[in-house]
């Protein structure tokens, strides 16, 4: 009967069913919308009632049948389907010990490691970060800070002019003139840091540029003292290198503080660096900036950014943090 | 300046420390000996004498003063004999001293000093030596000289060399003979005047000069060199043995102008205290029978005319205050007794020393200067570290720093490099990047340049960061890059302008990227311009000029003003194919320069959080084909003034020119994303909406959608 042959063949079909694809054609085309086995169920309707039963009953049967069937086949090609591709997995491979893909990434020059560390370190301190322009005139480069022209305390730093000549026109040789502008404007007690650019003079070298970073502070106060001071450095030198360090001070004079020191550092086997001159402020100073030296103390330092740059990351020429070289600022 | 240890150890009591432990000594207490070197049986010291002690430290005499006052030592000064004149034949010697003229006073000259004297000539002291022997000097004295560097002449010249390396005071030794007519006249010289000094150097001197003239000629650089016409030769029979106290600024500024000096030039320079000239010559007398000079005194000269205003200087000196200064305790009696190993004299009275300094010092004028000789002396190894007691305020916020640290990241975040550069440009620069006369002209100029190379202020980062492609471009093939093949730098600085005399700072940042589009870095742009909070810029390429770089930089078709409201906050663009062929640029290079100012002042920290919508969004694509120069922005501007509200994103995602098309046409494709936050949006009516703005679009002629 009908229903017989149908359900050899559908048998069949499901049997020769290599994939997914194959297997959902064939049961679209007994079991689908239009497939065999659902018009002949459509048909039922048509039949007197003896014959619809015993039909009925055929049909229905080798319906649940066949939708057995096919889950059951969709299953064995599931299965069939994984191992196959287990085993080309096999054969596909990566070289795990080639490099992985190279994203883009960034890198932060050393010396604004080095500033952005320092700033934070003195912030923490309680030190506020204060800036100013590069270029500065005569008076709050020197004559504020106590060095008269003419004089040869002038000689300690090499300055660039600016034209028009004799205008009094400079470019700063210490970031001091942050300092003054900061006092101008501002009541004492007070903590400062002000980091920045500065221009010397000055032929090059391993440790030497015409440009660099210098990174002065100040604090002012009514009872500030050289041992204030010391304190306050070695816990800077202690942040910033990560350990204790141990630090002296030299005499040494600078026509702005006084007295006056070096500060020097012990680096390695026990050799001694300079890395810093300070001081308490000079009288002369508060005068310029309107405070009455009598009420107010204060202690000034100015360290070089780069050479604390080239210590911390073991560079050995100043001149690669300004070369631009890719080679040397994607290490960082 | 060069010390001999042996001869410090002669005005020591007592033996010297061995020489190691001397230079640690001074190192710690005085100043910085910079080198030391064994010579035969003496050690040789460099040791850098503070500016401010140059008038009293730059002797042997003074350096061992202060030696015994860190060591603990006893002072042993030299011998002087006490100056008597005798009876001889020669014709007096008139010496003359001319006042500063107003016109170096104008200048800033000698006169115009505050605090000094402004005398040309402080104090002027000679002995005038009748009789005397041109020989070779003993050999103590030669081996001294020798030591510290300095040749042996004869024992005239020897001794002027020897008296001013051992008490400060320099000393000039003339032919009297060869003084014409027997005046000397100290004065300024005219600008011009020549004058051979007696290393056979002519000089034309500046206006101001000090010299000596006699009756016919100039004989003298005074307080510099000596003039070859009186200089002591083997036939000299008569000296004029002079020291004298020459105006420090005037010194100053002539060896600075002739860019000329000597040991004596430098002493003066700083400032010496006058008492030291006759103390000076009566040593020099005590050693005239033994350097075998003899002769007799004929004539003393000493003309100091302000005697009073070198007063001994009397400074009270509390010692709270020492205290408070340095940090640590000191007792009176401690203080006191430095105070007196460095010659002071020091009275005691309640908690206050009354200190006398002498003359000699100059460096000594308030309390502050005594603190620091109190301080070192002791030692400030000595002085424990303490932390200040002060009221812990948290430190006023540097909001600009915030966001600076915030570019650099996001910066950082894209795959750029920090880099920095020089802040000169010059001649090379000029014509790489053809700087025109008319761009020079806005240019700081350094009056004093290293090299024609860095003559100059740059004006903007762009070129400094062009350069840096042009040498690491090799590198692209490298490391990092090497998948890219790309550079991307980053830099932030100033940059400078001048204009009449009055100048401009600018705070910049620069942005390039090697084999980079311009989309790509407008993509930059917009990332950072977000990442502030930035939300209403935008890019206008109407007759786009740069307000800070120059136009010869920028790609005249792919290069646009970036501005917020009507201000121009940077540019940004390709970089000119002139400016790639000049510096042999193999690639497009994306270019961005903004001023960090403005960018920080329009910066926000708003963000407003929006919910996404609870209700799905439904997406429609539509292409639409226009003319080549139609802005996308146009088509968008359409697109969403039809769309209204339920539109909540239109996204480009496709732009095409080329094969398939028209000529002169591109094609845009964007998605379009419709979305309610109240409901879920039927199909019907995002199909609405999709109509509505295809209308919108086609009302536009030259526009075409394409279905």
């Amino acid at each position: 009967m009908v229903i017989f042959a149908l359900k050899n063949s559908a048998l069949e079909a499901i049997e020769r069913a290599q994939n997914l694809a194959e297997l959902e054609t064939s049961y679209k085309a007994y079991l689908g919308k239009k497939g065999e086995l659902t018009l002949i169920l459509r048909s039922l309707a048509n039949l007197n009632e003896a014959e619809r039963k015993v039909q009925g009953k055929e049909a229905n049967d080798l319906r649940n049948l066949l939708e057995k069937r096919f889950a059951e086949r969709k299953k064995e090609i599931q299965r069939e389907e994984i191992v196959i591709q287990e085993k080309l997995a096999i054969r596909e491979h990566v070289d795990v010990t080639a490099p992985g893909k190279r994203l883009p990434k960034g890198h932060t020059h050393p010396l604004t490691l080095a500033q952005t560390k320092a700033e934070e370190i003195f912030q923490t301190m309680g030190f506020t970060v204060a800036q100013g322009p590069e270029i500065e005139t005569e008076w709050y480069n020197f004559d504020a800070l106590n060095i008269p022209a003419n004089h040869p305390a002038r000689d300690m730093w090499d300055t660039f002019w600016l034209k028009p000549k004799n205008a009094g026109h400079l470019l700063r040789t210490h970031t001091s003139p942050v300092q003054i502008r900061y006092m101008e404007k501002h009541n004492p007690p007070l903590r400062i840091i002000a980091p920045g650019r500065i221009f010397r003079y000055e032929a090059t070298d391993a440790s030497h540029g015409f440009n660099f970073y210098q990174l002065e502070g100040l604090m002012v106060g009514k009872e500030v003292s050289v041992a204030n001071f010391k304190a306050i450095i070695e816990e800077f030198y202690r942040q910033f290198f990560g350990k204790p360090v141990a630090i002296r001070l030299r005499p040494s004079y600078f026509p702005f503080t006084e007295p006056s020191f070096e500060v020097d550092m012990r680096w390695n086997k026990g050799a001694w660096l300079e890395m810093m001159g300070a001081g308490i402020v000079h009288p002369n100073v508060f005068r310029a900036v309107g405070y009455i030296p009598a009420e107010w103390r204060g202690f000034a330092f100015g360290m070089g950014l780069d050479r604390l740059a080239m210590m911390k990351y073991q560079i050995p020429d100043i001149r690669l943090l300004y070369s631009g070289d890719l080679r040397f600022l994607q290490q960082f | 300046m060069l010390f001999s240890y042996n001869w410090l150890q002669e005005y020591i009591k007592g033996k010297l420390p061995a020489p190691v432990k001397l230079a640690e000594l001074l190192n710690m207490h005085a100043f910085e000996v910079e080198g030391m070197q064994k010579k035969g049986r003496d050690t040789i010291f460099d040791i850098a004498v503070l500016p401010n002690r140059a008038h009293d430290c730059l002797s042997h005499t003074g350096m061992a003063r202060e030696i015994a006052a860190i060591c603990k030592l006893k002072l042993q000064l030299p011998k002087t004999k006490q100056i008597k004149v005798q009876k001889g034949r020669l014709t007096p010697l008139k010496v003359k001293i001319q006042p500063a003229s107003p016109k170096t006073t104008s200048q800033g000259g000698p006169a115009s000093q505050q605090g000094g004297s402004g005398e040309l000539v402080p104090r002027y002291s000679a002995l005038v030596i009748e009789g005397v022997s041109i020989k070779k000097s003993p050999k103590w004295v030669v081996d001294y000289l020798e030591a510290v560097g300095v040749n042996s002449i004869n024992n005239v010249v020897d001794l002027t060399n020897f008296i001013m390396l051992e008490t400060g005071q320099p000393l000039h030794a003339f032919d009297y003979e060869q003084i014409e007519g027997r005046t000397m006249n100290v004065r300024e010289a005219k600008e011009g005047e020549k004058l051979e000094t007696l290393d056979n150097q002519v000089f034309s001197l500046p206006e101001g000069a000090l010299v000596i003239e006699d009756a016919k000629r100039l004989i003298d650089l005074a307080g510099i060199k000596g003039g070859k016409v009186s200089a002591i030769s083997l036939n000299t029979q008569n000296i004029v043995l002079q020291a004298a106290n020459f105006n420090a600024v005037a010194i100053y500024r002539t060896k600075s102008q002739l860019k000329y000096t000597t040991q004596a030039a430098d002493m003066y320079a700083h400032q010496i205290d006058p008492n030291l000239a006759m103390e000076a010559l009566e040593r020099a007398y005590a050693l005239c029978a033994e350097l075998g000079i003899g002769g007799k005194i004929a004539q003393v000269v000493d003309l100091y005319p302000k005697s009073a205003s070198w007063r001994i200087k009397r400074i009270t000196l509390d010692m709270q205050f020492v205290s408070s200064i340095l940090g640590i305790p000191l007792s009176q009696k401690e203080a006191k007794r430095i105070l007196e190993s460095l010659d002071c004299q020091v009275a005691l009275a309640k908690n206050r020393l009354q200190v006398t300094c002498p003359t000699r010092r100059l460096d000594l004028t308030m309390q502050e200067d005594l603190v620091e000789e109190i301080g070192r002396i002791v030692g400030y190894e000595t002085i424990p570290a303490a932390f200040p007691i002060a009221p812990i305020a948290p430190p006023s916020k540097n909001t600009e720093l915030l966001w600076l640290s915030k570019i650099r990241n996001a910066f950082k975040g894209l795959g750029f490099t920090e880099v920095y550069n020089h802040s000169f440009i010059g001649d090379k620069d000029f014509s790489t990047f053809a700087y025109s006369a008319a761009d020079k002209a806005k240019l700081v100029e350094v009056e004093n340049p290293l090299s024609s190379e860095f003559s100059h202020l740059r004006d903007s980062l762009l070129e400094n960061l062009v350069k840096n492609v042009r040498d690491n471009q090799k590198q692209a093939r490298l490391a990092e890059s090497r998948q890219a093949e790309t550079i991307r730098i980053f830099e932030t600085g100033n940059t400078f302008r001048q204009h009449k005399g009055k100048f401009a700072e600018f705070n910049m940042l620069g942005a390039l990227i090697y084999n980079g589009s311009f989309y790509e870095i407008k993509g930059v742009c917009d990332f950072i311009l977000n990442s502030l909070g930035i939300s209403s810029a935008w890019y206008d390429e109407y007759q786009a000029t740069s307000e800070e770089s120059r136009a010869e930089m920028w790609h005249k078709g792919k290069s646009a003003e970036i501005k917020v409201d009507g201000e121009e906050i940077g540019f940004l663009g390709e970089i000119s194919s002139r400016v790639n062929t000049a510096l042999k640029i193999s690639k497009p290079v994306g270019a961005l320069h903004l001023n960090l100012e403005k960018l920080i002042l329009l910066a926000s920290e708003e963000i407003s959080y929006r919910a996404p919508s609870r209700f799905p969004a439904s997406t429609r694509d539509i292409a639409i084909l226009v003319p080549s120069q139609t802005k996308v922005a146009e088509v968008m501007n359409a697109m969403t003034g039809a769309g209204g509200a339920l539109v909540r994103d239109i996204d480009l995602f496709d732009m095409y020119e080329g094969e398939h098309l028209a000529q002169g046409k591109k094609n845009l494709a964007f998605h379009i994303i419709y979305e309610s936050a109240e409901r879920t949006l039927t199909s019907k009516e995002v199909d609405t909406l999709h109509n509505q703005i295809i209308k919108a679009v086609e009302e536009n002629p030259e526009w075409e959608v394409r279905k």
